[in-house]
């Protein structure tokens, strides 16, 4: 019973992106009863050796985040005059990335947090893999504020300690704010993640065979025994743990623009920064959440329980966050028209028609223009389409960000204090080498943990549901 | 490995001692809800079900108690709110006072992005504490994991346990109930 499914296994693939009225739509094409399921899932955390492709993807991972190590390193030893930060440009590459990073995250915690409390069945089949994204993309997004600073070993300073000059910080600081966001979210997503992950761990255990396994997924899944009382009890939790990161889902991203917000740079100085954010945030995590999926499916035979029906999903909100996104750039310019106020004008003008200008039309493109592409069926079904249409969108959220934070800067009041800002290699190496780090741990997660909630999924199947077995013993 | 066969005999059990309980396995959710009800019914109280995914009705038909869960949230998340609002005003206001801006020492919202994320992580850490805490976990072993049968309880298992120390405990009695629910198979399980 324990030894491992290695026989070949063929995913249908079938199409169930259909909609009839008055069914219910098939999630898990395939054979769906709870032991393919759960066989599908730990197939590949239990094959002996993973697919080719997911060690070259690993070397190359590895190869970034060893760049991205010593990069650091370089830079906290020399200080952050490597980077291409100057003034007016205080805030180069480590801000963008921070953002970009943190709005990536959004996404998991939409699927698996939002979706769980307006009951999408459909999120089952992604939701472990798409928080998994948010875990990773907050771990990269708080390395950059902290190496930002110059001096990380001083980071503690941000928090209100007992010191000698009897000061504290300062609680009005958008600085502290951001900390006490992205210390929350990071912390409150991994539990949230850990905690729907304990009974696939507990089938991971008792699959199990040799002599380690069984007992590192023995002490991760805590002795889970799937009991009613703690069914009952978990999913209470799990509801509540929901609500919770809801609130983050629309908070950090919010928190995160008032940096911007609350100074006084032309087209920072906006009350529409935290929706803006937001909306952007949830977009960019979408695009990244597909563009990991469609991989990944194929990749790893889920392509029955991450359905063609889950990327169209994913697909349609991409476009409806894309579409929000698209509408707020195009009322920030006509608030900018009508604000009357002349630096605010020029900033906008500054953005299309600048020194910056291929990346402001370069986020229209990408983010406005591109991502409409998903209102047609056919776009969202094919994957040579849907996926660099996703990568098109993450680049666009990043140069928005760029666009944002730095073109902003770069020309705000006084023409005498106008910049440039170059990046240096080592900017851009830092970059690569985020990614190194998301991916690393990426695949080290689709390799050793379960890549679809299994216990989430089977509760979906349609012999799952109870709802007429006891309907003689109510009263 | 091969304990799939029933393992109930009077030798059997009395060579154990004091087992833990009986283990029964039934087909499918629809049935573990009927049987469940059913149990409850002829009055055991130490007893539980086990299923891989959690399933809809079952604490009814156990009639579990709503959990005490949501109200440690309430006041984890009381705390941070409250923990927050102090240390800030402690710190701005009352310790070290000083002007930003021209804005007043104390004002709530401009602490509310402190407050608002300290809610949340403490209500969470406190969920997450209590989650494991009421369900009597982290352990590192139990008596049902003698049995090779219950690691199916992960997979497609759908088990009742009915404990040795219930008082409506008989060995035959609670056999012959639960194979009359419907069981598939019933067996001892020993104790540490």
């Amino acid at each position: 019973m324990t030894t491992a499914i290695t026989a070949s296994f063929a995913p249908t693939d079938l199409d169930n992106t259909g909609d009839e009225l008055l069914r219910e739509p098939v999630l898990v094409t395939g054979p769906a009863t709870y032991q393919a399921v759960t066989d599908q899932v730990c197939r590949v955390t239990e094959a002996p050796r993973a697919p080719r492709a997911w060690y070259v993807a690993m070397a190359i991972s590895l190869a970034l985040l060893l760049l991205f190590g010593v990069l650091i390193t370089y830079a906290i030893f020399t200080g952050v005059g490597v980077w291409g930060n100057n003034s007016p440009v205080f805030w180069g590459f480590p801000i963008i990335n921070f953002v970009f990073w943190v709005g990536i995250a959004h996404a998991g915690t939409f699927i698996s947090a939002i979706l769980l409390l307006f009951r999408q069945k459909w999120r089952t089949g992604i939701n472990r893999f798409a928080e998994a994204t948010t875990v990773f993309a907050v771990v990269c997004a708080g390395i950059f504020p902290a190496i930002h600073v110059g001096r990380p070993w001083f980071a503690y300073w941000l928090l209100p300690y007992p010191n000698i000059m009897g000061d504290w910080p300062n609680f009005f600081s958008p600085l502290l704010w951001d900390a006490c966001a992205v210390g929350t979210y990071a912390t409150v997503s991994i539990l949230f993640w850990y905690t729907g992950m304990v009974p696939d761990l507990a089938t991971l255990r008792d699959r199990a065979t040799g002599r380690i396994k069984p007992a590192v997924y023995g002490l991760l899944s805590l002795g889970w025994r799937g009991s009613a009382r703690q069914w009952h009890l978990y999913e209470r939790a799990n509801i509540i743990l929901a609500v919770l990161a809801t609130a983050l889902v629309l908070g950090v991203s919010s928190t995160v623009s008032t940096d911007m917000a609350v100074s006084q740079i032309p087209a920072w100085h906006e009350t529409i920064f935290p929706p803006y954010f937001t909306a952007g945030a949830i977009y960019s995590g979408f695009a990244i959440v597909l563009a990991l999926a469609i991989p990944a499916r194929e990749l790893f035979g889920l392509k029955d329980l991450i359905t063609k029906r889950h990327l169209d999903n994913l697909a349609k909100l991409a476009l409806l966050l894309g579409s929000m996104v698209l509408y707020i750039y195009l009322i920030e310019f006509v608030i900018a028209w009508y604000s009357g106020d002349p630096y605010e004008r020029f900033a906008y003008l500054n953005y299309e028609f600048g020194p910056y200008w291929w990346l402001g039309w370069g986020i229209l493109f990408c983010n406005g223009v591109v991502a409409q592409a998903f209102w047609f069926k056919f776009a969202r079904q094919t994957w040579w389409i849907a996926w660099p249409v996703a990568v098109l969108c993450v680049m666009g959220m990043w140069m928005e960000r760029f666009v944002i934070i730095i073109v902003s800067m770069h020309r705000s009041f006084l023409p005498s204090s106008w910049h440039m800002f170059v990046p240096t290699w080592i900017d851009i190496g830092t970059l690569a080498g985020s990614f190194g780090l998301f991916f690393t741990l990426f695949l080290l997660f689709c390799r050793y943990c379960p890549m679809v909630a299994v216990s989430e999924v089977k509760a979906i199947l349609p012999q799952a549901q109870t709802r007429d077995a006891l309907a003689n013993e109510r009263h | 490995m091969a304990m799939t066969q029933n393992i109930i005999s009077p030798v059997a059990g009395a060579a154990e001692p004091t087992p833990y309980g009986l283990l029964a396995e039934f087909p499918d959710p629809q049935a573990l809800l009927r049987a469940a009800a059913a149990i409850r019914q002829a009055g055991y109280r130490r007893w539980d079900c086990y299923s891989p995914f959690p399933i809809h009705g079952l604490d009814r038909a156990m009639r579990l108690k709503r959990s005490g869960l949501p109200w440690f949230v309430f006041g984890g998340a009381f705390t941070g709110c409250f923990a927050a609002l102090a240390v800030a005003w402690f710190c701005n206001a009352y310790s070290y006072p000083l002007i930003f801006s021209g804005k007043p020492y104390w004002g709530l919202p401009a602490n509310i992005p402190v407050a608002f994320p300290l809610t949340i992580l403490f209500g969470a850490v406190t969920t997450f504490l209590a989650l494991w805490v009421l369900a009597g976990l982290p352990r590192l072993h139990h008596p049902l994991f003698f049995s090779a049968r219950f690691r199916r309880a992960t997979t497609d298992g759908f088990f009742v346990t009915i404990e040795a120390t219930d008082p409506c405990y008989d060995l035959a009695a609670t056999t012959q109930l639960l194979r009359r629910l419907g069981a598939q198979a019933v067996e001892v399980v020993k104790d540490c």
